[in-house]
């Protein structure tokens, strides 16, 4: 299966900051993928310089196979509305799907109607005047209308309450289903999102730490509880994610996967075991990368 | 119903075969559709295709064309033997486990697992 | 091709932008100058800048079609190049519009003896100079000029910042300046205002036209790596 992206050591410095250093990635056509990571650690740029509305500073970029710089053969197939995204002046909603209908050869207005209705979009109000989660609402109705072949949802949530986010998940999964796409879905709320993406692309600080699919990682990590010498003794040799001690109780999360056998031993050694949510994994593998780069900088200036 | 730390497709897989287990989902009986399960517990459509692609290759689903996925016949058959080889690791070795915490030997288990059971099927039988 | 096309339509979902307002304004302009002209008590024909009113309006159009429509079209997947050449053609489009507006005046001016208090606001001789033709060309130039200035300028902006944009517009009056400097020195003050008056409103409109392509290229080169 051709990749629908191709990335291959993307790189954008502004003057004293590198946005994106040396991304390469492959994203297949028909899948739901999660691309997570902290505020400002390169998920727009990375979607910007996908759409060609923002250039690398080095590394290639293709959308089904070409470059997206002024092509529109690639752009016409993409939708990218971002988190801030800027609309005409004095434009209202209306304004916008009827342009949205002029350039997305795929776009659907009876779903669109049908959103408008959940999210209850005033649609003579101005867009200036709309509160923060009803100009997310418009940004997600023109990406889910859109239906186009490779869609990205820029951190769509922002301002939407939980209710509202309910409503675009279940959208979301109803049209994925009827109308197979390429999604590309950033949010920093990994739980929320962890059962609706195949695969997890998870972006620090304009690198990528994880590209692999979401079940492979649901079970890659485990935390184990119990008393602080036999907790550590246990954890001897594994790679260790995250500690923290209370008393003599330690618990410590560890990278890797335990078979029926390792988890029975763990627990005739009194010792207790507790998953690792998705979103708590990718905190601490973060957070771990985070402490590493900073140990190599402190090294590299002594 | 949803829990952390295990492979979200073999969790579907393992809702049905629960529902097949006790009853509710019945042999030659129509199957949820992999964009019913998708929007029920909500998430991804392929995911659900995968626990019952899983499910059909253990033989307890199988697909007539054009209508959707059914139970096969045998199927709950199949999931007890399974489960059954699979209970000791399941359930018992956990139990143990906990038992020599509290200091419990053998003989209290047996005794313990005999006292309960009896009390169990009692009141089962017995009107509320 | 249809994409460019879109564009256009895409400029003119919203009519208010480029039809409503600019008419307004000058409706408004019309009137506030008629009011005036009706107050002032002497025969003679008044002349005023009241026409000038909706050629700020198609400035700051020219503006914000670069700092908040570009943005929406590159959200729409339209191409740099595509937007670039429909927002251009719309102009020019409502340009044409605003001409054949000030056509109408002119003539209802004629018609009425300046609203019947002898006072002008289209009709204004020098523009009219070269017959109704000329006069239309005049006010599209114009009105197209001020749009690409805005569009031009908000392009300069977004592209390179609002240093290069001060420094840009420094540095041009003071082009300007040093050929006023230059023209006093030399004494040919005569001369420039005898070229002027012989080359007539359509003339210096027509040079305007030269001016907006000039601006035009500036701005599609600045474009092209503009990011929203």
């Amino acid at each position: 299966m051709t990749a629908v992206i191709e990335v291959q050591n993307l790189t954008k410095r502004y003057k004293d900051t590198e946005a994106l250093a040396g991304v390469s990635l492959s994203i297949q056509p028909g899948s739901i993928y999660g691309l997570l990571g902290r505020n400002g650690a390169g998920k727009t740029t990375l979607m910007s310089i996908l759409t060609a509305q923002n250039f690398a500073t080095s590394g290639e970029a293709r959308v089904f196979g070409e470059s997206p710089y002024e092509n529109p053969r690639v752009l016409s197939r993409m939708c990218f509305v971002r988190e801030s995204q800027k609309y005409p002046d004095d434009a209202t909603p209306r304004h916008a799907f009827t342009a949205a209908r002029l350039f997305f050869a795929n776009w659907d207005q009876a779903l669109a109607d049908r959103l408008i209705e959940d999210f209850q979009l005033p649609m003579k109000q101005t867009i200036k005047k709309l509160s923060r989660g009803q100009l997310s609402a418009v940004g997600v109705i023109i990406g889910l209308a859109s239906r186009a072949e490779v869609t990205f949802f820029d951190e769509p949530y922002l301002g939407l309450d939980a209710v509202a986010r309910q409503i675009f998940y279940d959208r979301l999964i109803e049209d994925y289903a009827e109308h197979p796409r390429t999604i590309i879905l950033s949010s920093h709320l990994i739980d929320e999102v962890a059962n609706l993406i195949e695969r997890v692309i998870v972006i620090d600080k304009g690198r990528i730490l994880l590209d692999e699919e979401t079940d492979a990682v649901r079970d890659r990590a485990v935390t184990v509880v119990g008393d602080a010498a036999k907790v550590d003794a246990w954890s001897q040799g594994r790679e260790v994610l995250h500690r923290d001690e209370l008393g003599h109780v330690a618990s410590v999360t560890v990278l890797g996967h335990l078979s029926g056998a390792e988890r029975a031993e763990v627990a005739a050694s009194g010792l207790d075991l507790a998953p690792v949510s998705l979103q708590q994994l990718i905190v601490r593998l973060t957070q771990k990368a985070g402490a590493e780069a900073l140990a190599a900088d402190t090294q590299e200036v002594r | 119903m949803i829990e952390e730390g295990k492979a979200l497709f073999i969790q579907i897989a393992e809702q049905i075969e629960d529902q097949i287990l006790d009853g509710s989902l019945t042999e030659e009986s129509k199957a949820p559709s992999t964009n019913e399960l998708a929007a029920f517990y909500r998430i991804n459509p392929a995911t659900a295709a995968k626990g019952v692609a899983m499910l059909t290759d253990k033989g307890v689903l199988y697909k007539q064309r054009g209508i959707g996925m059914f139970v096969a016949t045998g199927a709950r058959q199949t999931l007890l033997t399974e489960r059954r080889s699979a209970f000791a690791d399941r359930y018992i070795d956990p139990l143990l486990a906990e038992a020599r915490t509290l200091g419990l030997g053998a003989d209290d288990l047996a005794a313990l697992l005999r006292e309960r059971a009896v009390a169990a099927s009692a009141s089962e039988g017995n009107p509320a | 091709m249809s994409r460019t096309l879109n564009v256009i339509r895409l400029q003119l979902i919203n009519r208010q932008t480029f039809i409503w307002v600019p008419l307004i304004v000058l409706a408004s302009a019309v009137l506030v100058s008629v009011l005036i002209y009706a107050m002032i008590p002497t025969s003679d024909p008044k002349y005023g800048g009241g026409g000038q009113a909706p050629l700020w309006v198609f400035f700051a159009v020219g503006m914000s079609a670069m700092t908040m429509t570009f943005p929406f079209s590159q959200a729409m997947s339209v191409t740099r190049r595509e937007f670039f050449l429909g927002t251009l053609i719309t102009a020019v489009l409502a340009s044409a519009f605003m001409g054949v507006l000030f056509l109408i005046g002119g003539g209802i001016e004629m018609l009425t003896n300046g609203y019947g208090v002898n006072g002008y606001v289209f009709h204004l001789p020098w523009l009219w100079e070269a017959g109704p033709l000329g006069a239309f060309i005049v006010y599209f130039a114009l009105a197209l000029f001020f749009f690409v200035v805005g569009f031009t300028g908000a392009t300069v902006y977004k592209r390179w910042g609002p240093v290069i944009l001060t420094i840009a517009s420094l540095a041009l009056a003071l082009i300007l300046v040093a050929l006023a400097f230059l023209v006093t020195r030399l004494e040919m003050w005569e001369q420039v205002w005898i070229g002027i008056l012989d080359l007539g409103a359509l003339g210096l409109a027509l040079w305007g036209l030269v001016v907006v392509a000039l601006l035009s290229v500036v701005s599609f080169l600045a474009f092209r790596r503009a990011t929203p």
